[in-house]
């Protein structure tokens, strides 16, 4: 089981590097990393789709995934660009309250799972969708370019915290 | 630093876009009576005072109120844009072309002359208000993302459509319809449904496709490129209409050769699409698909024909194309828009948004839709079925209302009750 969820991280993280793309721009990296969550959640509801009793570790890796976005965000970058412009209930707290509004709904993945309910697992998902890809335009359209453009003389080392982070 | 369209507290208000959500259809409603009680002769000439009612009932009343709510609510989310005091302009707008519409109906079938100036001043008043709030919005935009140059164009496309507009209600006020009045008449209606409708689908589609079904993104080329050419080719055919007009089919094929691409594009991308889920917004993405291709085809095979095709091409491009895109939209906007706010007030005991509408109701509103749009096409054959297609036509828009309402009656209801958890530690305020 874990085994395979390793895999599916180690297979994204290859991919990341043999795509070429050497990230030293905090905003491309975290928009690779929405688009690595995109593909994992794609691949979670085609499993979902066949078997939905045999989507649980494909669950669990793409909730980890979600996981540590959020926690790059929340523990690194947030607090570096909060430091930096001052502003601590400005956007990011926004950003924060709507990963809460996810990390609860992901929560409820697990007991769609465990009652066999598809339905309730397909509406969680599309809710999910929704929520996810509007936060994830706010932070890509603007966040992030602020955060670079703030952030860009630490961007280097901003991302070496960010792909060394310990998930919590 | 303006931080605005971050939060939630200054996002739009639920209101501001549901309330053109929910009365859209009630103009349908009323487009499809009119229909009935129409002669099938008269409408078949897109001059003619009926289908120029029943147009603008579907064209402003749906498309425009659908397509200005959901602005209201995208502009913020998608490019970052905050429409200075947007709530109070959104129920001004709402307001003047709500009564701006139903004059203009009224006026044209009365030939009543107040009427008509008041609908030209109303809607005039109406559209340029929230059009222009929009484009100095998007002037401030700092990062000019694909999606975002296709909203400002189908806006400047806007803009210059209802001044048209207003030019063209007041030949009819003054009862003063000249030549000119039948060129200004054509290019208004090929620069709304292309220019505005068109441009604004292009543009939102490059970025809702590979967002919400993780489909394939678009091609750097049509990206770049392709708002720019049809923009273009619409301004070429404009001139060539004015001055030779022999010649306007050219630009013609031009346009119609990249929505047709652009339909192309639309159908192969869902085919890629990486999410397995097939619901009715997907179904309304291949219909407008197979309606684009079949309506821009059709628009070139009647310039051989003394334009007797013209109103068959206005079924397929104006109801199969860019009706089924809104409808669509319609069915992911609003449960969403009411799970979102509820959900950020502290309600977490919520139904899902696919749970808030019945998805039985969803496919057999879609499935009287498509009966209605077959039978209207065939009607132009076999004028005693125009009928029953204004049957379905109405009988789809009020199954659409209450699909509509049903998601806003939940919001309305939990309101009433306590939240499950208290979001205030949250606020920004």
């Amino acid at each position: 089981m874990t085994s395979n969820y390793i895999f599916i991280l180690f297979h994204y993280n290859v991919e990341i590097i043999l795509s070429g793309q050497n990230v030293n721009n905090i905003k491309e990296y975290l928009a690779n990393d929405h688009r690595r969550c995109d593909d994992l959640f794609a691949q979670m509801e085609a499993k979902a789709n066949s078997s939905l009793a045999d989507t649980k570790e494909l669950t669990e890796a793409f909730v980890a995934d979600m996981e540590r976005h959020f926690q790059r965000e929340e523990r690194v970058v947030f607090p570096e660009f909060e430091a930096k412009t001052g502003m601590l209930n400005g956007p990011t707290e926004m950003m924060r309250q709507e990963h809460a509004q996810m990390r609860n709904l992901m929560q409820q993945f697990f007991e769609a799972i465990e009652e066999d309910n598809k339905d309730k697992f397909f509406g969680i998902a599309e809710t999910l969708m929704i929520l996810l890809q509007q936060h994830n335009m706010k932070e890509e359209q603007m966040l992030y370019a602020l955060m670079q453009q703030h952030l860009s003389a630490e961007a280097e080392h901003i991302i070496g915290m960010m792909d060394s982070l310990v998930v919590e | 630093m303006d931080f605005k369209g971050l939060s939630i507290d200054q996002a739009p208000p639920i209101s501001a876009p549901v309330r053109f959500f929910v009365t859209a259809p009630i103009f349908g409603i009323i487009a499809g009576v009119l229909l009935l009680f129409s002669d099938s002769a008269t409408l078949m000439s897109r001059y003619s005072i009926d289908a120029i009612v029943v147009t603008h009932l579907i064209t402003i009343g749906l498309f425009g109120f659908i397509m200005l709510g959901a602005l209201t609510q995208m502009l913020p989310v998608l490019a970052s844009a905050n429409v200075p005091k947007i709530k109070r302009l959104a129920l001004f707008s709402y307001v003047t072309l709500f009564f701006g519409l139903l004059s203009m109906a009224a006026g044209l079938e009365l030939s009543n002359s107040l009427l008509l100036w008041s609908a030209s001043a109303l809607l005039g008043v109406g559209f340029l208000a929230l059009i222009v709030s929009m484009l100095y919005a998007l002037k401030g935009v700092k990062h000019f993302t694909a999606s975002i140059k296709g909203m400002f164009t189908s806006l400047i496309f806007a803009f210059m459509i209802v001044l048209m507009g207003i030019y063209l209600l007041y030949g009819y006020a003054e009862d003063d319809v000249t030549q000119l009045h039948y060129i200004v008449a054509n290019i208004h209606s090929v620069w709304a449904v292309f220019g505005f409708a068109g441009i604004l689908i292009i543009g939102v589609a490059f970025q809702v496709l590979p967002m919400f079904y993780v489909a394939p993104r678009f091609k750097q080329f049509c990206k770049k490129r392709v708002v720019i050419l049809i923009t273009t080719g619409l301004f070429i055919w404009m001139l060539l209409s004015i001055f030779a007009d022999q010649y306007a089919l050219y630009a013609k094929l031009w346009i119609a050769t990249f929505f047709w691409a652009f339909a192309t594009t639309v159908w192969l991308k869902f085919n890629k699409r990486k999410r397995p889920i097939s619901d009715v917004t997907v179904w309304y993405w291949r219909l407008a698909s197979i309606s684009l291709t079949l309506g821009s085809f059709l628009w070139i095979y009647d310039e051989f024909f003394k334009h007797e095709y013209i109103v068959m091409v206005g079924i397929f491009i104006g109801g199969g194309f860019i009706l089924s895109i809104m409808l669509g939209m319609l069915y992911k906007i609003v449960p969403f828009l009411v799970w979102f706010h509820l959900n950020a007030l502290g309600y977490m005991t919520i139904p899902t948004i696919n749970e808030m509408i019945d998805k039985r109701l969803a496919r057999a509103q879609f499935v009287l839709f498509v009966a209605a749009l077959i039978g209207f096409v065939f009607s132009f054959y076999m004028p005693q079925i125009l009928t029953i297609s204004a049957v379905l036509f109405i009988a789809s828009m009020v199954l659409l209302e209450y699909n509509v309402l049903v998601p806003v009656k939940i919001y309305r209801r939990t309101k009433k009750t306590k939240p499950d958890f208290d979001m205030s530690a949250f606020s920004t305020k």
